[in-house]
């Protein structure tokens, strides 16, 4: 009898071998369900939802939240893979793999009677090790577009159609490129917006160096397309009503009330007027244009005014759009009109409207120095703009993590052959049953180059023996060529992943993996639980 | 200034209100059928849709009239509704779709959601009108009897929530906030909110609904923080009460009764910062130690207390009603001005009254009915736990249904009803401000009214009124009954906001069932426990408030 269920009877308990299989088979399951995904030859997993709505996806983290899991260890590896998310952006689906792959080593020899805090304290040795290889097997690279090309490339590959990732890799890096201008530095990613249009084929989607928004001009007699354009950024109201509705009127009689009116809608033409005027000092007899963007409303009788100067304004602006024009096209955003100045506008070469549906797109294009972008994300249906948006996302991710560590490490599983080799070494220097664990954790690792080859079509064991042999061999990493299954040298083929999110799989997964395996009571014992 | 001055809805609800929504769109979408082919006759006194709808193009250029409304919801509620409605079909399968033509493709499916054999007729367009479909019984959630069609930016889905019918899912105010401060949540609500109000011309303000008990509230507050911060409008909120006991996830019922009582006193706080005007609802005599679900009476209806179907739609028949002030056509009302009407000084809770159907006889004048109503109240309050009483009220009353031609005889036959004072009154509106006039002490009465009668055709629950309601909603007179082939087709209704000093007891009996609540407890309630500082506050808040209806301050 547990002690648990002397305090709370209503308790539910699993107690030490039970509790293992319990994390153990979890683990397993998950790992069964995301291995089929791994790499670029990975399949895709669609979900189907009740009422029918569909979504496509090789993303591990996007998988792992569609499909609501309740297992309590289950939903703790997720969790893990979801960190590694956000944390790096890739590598989710490694992540559950080799958590689930570290435990089922383990378990052949605790079922032998190994103790899991010999397992554990083996497993945190490895992965110093292992950290120590990494260290070694780092490529530094200069960041040019070449370098950054191909990890995005690796990165996106095991996402989308190979097509589709070439096209986006070429995105991604021009979008990173273009706000980093000419420095070295990560960039601000909420700079590079993301619009979503549902039209035409993936295969549109595109890099547009300025910005797009969701709006357009709502006024009929608004130009739809200007060139050479001011552009004036305010979060200014225009509206007369917001003046009614944040005070009310007190009045005695119906003139005074139309008087208020008119005093009120005087304060707002007033506001317009300003525009207005600035426009005709600066435009009038130049084929100069002008367009205002505004974050708060603007009512019709302002607009009227507006749209028969030409302007094109644009009401409600999305608040980080107001930083992300100031960026684009120069200029401040201005919370008033007072003093009104040309320094406080900024420039695009054109600006134009594009009308899908019932929705109104709006570019402003060939600013000078652009320093926030938009990719345009065009797809056929809602999976497919969400797939690419996912990444996108990933593949931005990938690409300021190369920049920030400076460093890469080849891919297609070359690293975790050489990790595999190094602590085949490493392990006869240890003494006592520690080197069990060691040897557990060295071949947890290889199932990163075993899956990729499952997934393209290889014989497991026949790769395996091929990689392990080569790597022995030369000083040189080797990788598996998923398109001959043969050993081949991933720096000449340029594949290359994210040193930080190689580092932080086997942070992660060595310290999960070794927590699930002290876990030898599992209780569930709520304030008070329902089930009593 | 004559463009559209729109409302923009969001509902942040759960199960009740979720309910409470769908009738008051299938009943816009009621009025929005009758007055189409109308549309010539100009005079006829019909709501103006464009206050609450827009137009739209689906993706085959064909133009929808979808509302202006946006919700939040678990994933389960919506059962057979897709993300994305039927006004734009998808038609593409995963075959077309050009990126999984390499790959293999693995499919994991979630078993198929059944649909109503209501819904099912509906997609047919095969309605039939004299069918029992059986609603009551067999509703599982509001997609089953749902007549109005959104807009694919309507709905909301909270992923992670899975639906159970018996369990709240989202308990806490606090866990309802971290919605709401989560990243994705936010982006996307806020950027629809900003998308729908683009499109207005001159937004006059917010209707916001949502369930009260649960974290839905927490959502909520968020929600109208950010309004105000963002767009500075009126608001006008209706907080729901669940019509049964709720209970939590792990929570036993003393715990459970903590836990709603605190929602309560944050949400309550909340609204007295940020809305311009709140009203609670809910069809029980009261919320609190009501173990037996003492459910308030209307005389000729009969509903089941705890069905969520039938409830609500009383609820949503109040909301309709009451609405229609300011959206009639040509009405001088605002949302500002209704809100301010009712609300003097900061007294900014409302109670809610409605008689439905209005209980006069067939035959029957209006001069006569409220003739012989004698002391009794024509309405019977929708605000649990409290009464506005009949003095010092400040009120408006909305009346729907009661032709002119039912006001009082002509003079020839007029006989008894010259000699009464109402006599001189020429409208229903006059008639009735004359009559609060009469019957409440020192009051002010806003009264309004309009010929269109309630509709109470599919989906409404026509099987709630009694057997002594003849098709038009009135009375049979003579206490016969109507024939049991017939059904209650359209209703009059009278509604009213009211305010007094008595509201103050529904704010006093909140109060007094915070002493029970074990703060401490609720502490270490799952990972999204009470702010105790925050809780604290908002107790003190509440007090604050509360005096603004201390008598000896004002009236």
């Amino acid at each position: 009898m547990a002690s648990i269920s002397l305090l709370n009877p209503k308790a539910e308990i699993a107690r030490a071998a039970q509790a293992l299989a319990i994390n153990i088979s979890a683990a397993k399951g998950l790992q069964d369900v995301m291995r089929t995904n791994l790499g670029p030859k990975g399949t895709v997993k669609m979900l189907v939802s009740g009422a029918g709505d569909i979504k496509i996806t090789k993303d591990g983290n996007v998988l792992l939240h569609e499909m609501q899991i309740q297992h309590p260890t289950a939903s703790m590896i997720a969790r893990a893979s979801t960190a590694q998310d956000d944390s790096t952006g890739d590598g989710t689906t490694t992540t559950v793999i080799l958590i689930g792959e570290l435990l089922k080593q383990a378990d052949i020899y605790l079922s032998e009677g190994l103790h899991p805090r010999i397992m554990a304290a083996g497993f945190d040795k490895a992965r110093e090790k292992t950290l120590e290889v990494l260290e070694n097997c780092k490529v530094p690279v200069e960041i040019n577009k070449k370098n950054l090309m191909e990890v995005a490339n690796t990165s996106l590959k095991t996402k989308v159609h190979p097509v589709l990732a070439d096209l986006l890799t070429e995105v991604c890096v021009d979008a990173i490129l273009t706000i980093a201008n000419g420095t070295l530095k990560p960039v601000d990613l909420h700079m590079v917006e993301l619009m979503e249009m549902q039209h035409k084929t993936a295969t549109d989607t595109q890099l547009v160096r300025g910005l797009v928004m969701d709006h357009g001009g709502r006024h009929p007699e608004m130009p739809k397309r200007l060139e050479k354009c001011y552009i004036l950024t305010a979060n200014v109201s225009l509206e007369y009503e917001k003046a009614e509705v944040n005070s009310g009127f007190f009045y005695k009689t119906a003139e005074e009330r139309e008087a208020f009116v008119r005093a009120e809608r005087d304060f707002i033409d007033q506001r317009v007027k300003k525009v207005i005027d600035l426009k005709r000092s600066l435009c009038d007899g130049t084929d100069k244009t002008f367009v205002l963007i505004n974050q708060k409303g603007i009512d019709p009788l302002s607009l009227d005014a507006l749209a028969k100067e030409g302007i094109l304004a644009l009401r409600r602006a999305k608040r980080r759009n107001m930083e992300r024009l100031a960026l684009a096209c120069g200029g401040t955003a201005l919370n008033t009109f007072e003093d009104l100045q040309e320094e406080h506008l900024g420039y695009a070469g054109v600006v134009y409207e594009h009308v899908l549906g019932e929705n109104k797109y709006t570019f402003v294009e060939d600013c000078k120095h652009p320093l926030s972008v938009t990719i345009l994300i065009k797809g056929p249906n809602k999976h497919t703009i969400l797939q690419i948006k996912d990444a996108i996302r990933d593949g931005l991710r990938a690409i300021n993590n190369t920049i920030r560590d400076k460093a890469l490490i080849p891919g297609a599983g070359a690293f975790e052959v050489r990790a595999y080799n190094e602590l085949l070494v490493y392990k006869d220097t240890i003494k006592g049953k520690a080197r069990l664990a060691v040897q557990a954790f060295a071949d947890a690792l290889l199932v990163v180059p075993k899956t990729l080859a499952i997934n393209s079509g290889y014989d497991a064991q026949d790769t395996i023996v091929k990689l392990v042999t080569e790597d022995r061999l030369t000083p040189d990493l080797v990788g598996l060529d998923l398109a001959t299954g043969e050993p081949m040298k991933p720096a000449d083929m340029g594949i290359y992943d994210n040193y930080i999110v190689k580092k932080q799989i086997i942070n992660s997964c060595s310290i999960i993996a070794g927590n699930l395996l002290l876990v030898d009571e599992v209780m569930r014992a709520g304030l008070t639980s329902l089930k009593g | 200034m004559d463009f559209t001055r729109e409302i923009f809805e969001v509902s942040v609800w759960h199960l009740c209100p979720f309910m409470f929504g769908a009738h008051f769109w299938n009943q816009q979408r009621q009025t929005l059928v009758r007055t189409a082919p109308a549309a010539q006759v100009a005079e006829e006194p019909a709501p103006q849709n464009d206050v609450l709808y827009r137009e739209g193009l689906n993706d085959y250029g064909q133009t929808t009239y979808t509302p202006r409304l946006l919700s939040v919801d678990l994933a389960g509620n919506l059962a057979h509704l897709p993300n994305r409605n039927h006004l734009q079909k998808t038609r593409q399968s995963a075959e077309q779709n050009n990126l999984s033509t390499v790959d293999q493709l693995e499919v994991r499916e979630q078993p198929q959601v059944p649909i109503s054999e209501y819904q099912r007729d509906l997609l047919k367009g095969a309605i039939e009108s004299g069918k029992n479909y059986q609603l009551a019984d067999t509703t599982r959630s509001w997609a089953d009897y749902l007549y109005a069609r959104y807009h694919p930016r309507t709905l909301n889905v909270l992923p992670d929530l899975i639906r159970d019918s018996d369990v709240q899912a989202l308990a806490t105010q606090a866990a309802g906030k971290e919605i709401w401060d989560g990243d994705a949540f936010n982006e996307d609500f806020c950027n629809r909110i900003r998308q729908y109000v683009e499109e207005c011309e001159g937004l006059q303000g917010f209707h916001i609904l949502f369930d009260i008990d649960d974290g839905f509230s927490g959502l909520a507050s968020k929600c109208m923080e950010h309004l105000n911060d963002e767009y500075s409008r009126v608001s006008f909120v209706l907080p729901l009460h669940y019509p049964r006991i709720p209970s939590y996830n792990q929570a036993d019922p003393r715990t459970a009764h903590s836990i709603r009582v605190v929602n309560s006193v944050l949400s309550y706080y909340h609204l007295s910062e940020q809305a311009t005007m709140f009203t609670p609802l809910a069809t029980l005599e009261t919320i609190w130690r009501n173990n037996t679900l003492q459910s308030r009476r209307m005389p000729g209806l009969e509903w089941k207390t705890g069905n969520l179907y039938q409830t609500s739609a009383v609820l949503a028949a109040f909301m309709d009603t009451m609405t229609l002030s300011y959206r009639l056509r040509q009405t001088p009302q605002s949302l500002v001005r209704f809100c301010e009407n009712v609300c003097p000084v900061g007294r900014k809770m409302t109670a809610a009254a409605m008689a439905l159907p209005l209980g006069m006889q067939q035959e029957q004048d209006l001069i006569d009915y409220m003739d012989h109503s004698g002391d009794h109240s024509l309405l019977t309050q929708l605000t649990p736990g409290c009464e506005a009483g009949t003095s010092y009220v400040v009120q408006s009353v909305m009346a729907r249904g009661i032709p002119t031609s039912r006001l009082k005889r002509p003079q020839e036959t007029a006989g008894p009803q010259l000699r009464m004072a109402a006599y001189g009154c020429n409208s229903v509106s006059q008639m009735l401000q004359l009559y609060y006039q009469c019957s409440f002490h020192g009051s002010v009465t806003n009264a309004a009214s309009t010929p269109l009668p309630f509709k109470t055709q599919l989906p409404f629950p026509y099987e709630i009124f009694q057997p002594n309601i003849a098709t038009d909603g009135f009375k049979v007179a003579g206490g016969g009954e109507r024939e049991s082939s017939t059904r209650v087709e359209s209703t009059p209704v009278l509604a009213a906001l009211q305010n007094s000093t008595k509201l103050g007891d529904h704010l006093d009996n909140l109060h007094t069932q915070t002493h029970r609540v074990q703060i401490g407890k609720l502490q270490s309630y799952s990972q999204s426990a009470v702010d105790r500082e925050e809780y604290e506050t908002a107790l003190d808040k509440l007090l604050e408030f509360r005096d603004n209806y201390a008598d000896q301050q004002y009236l």
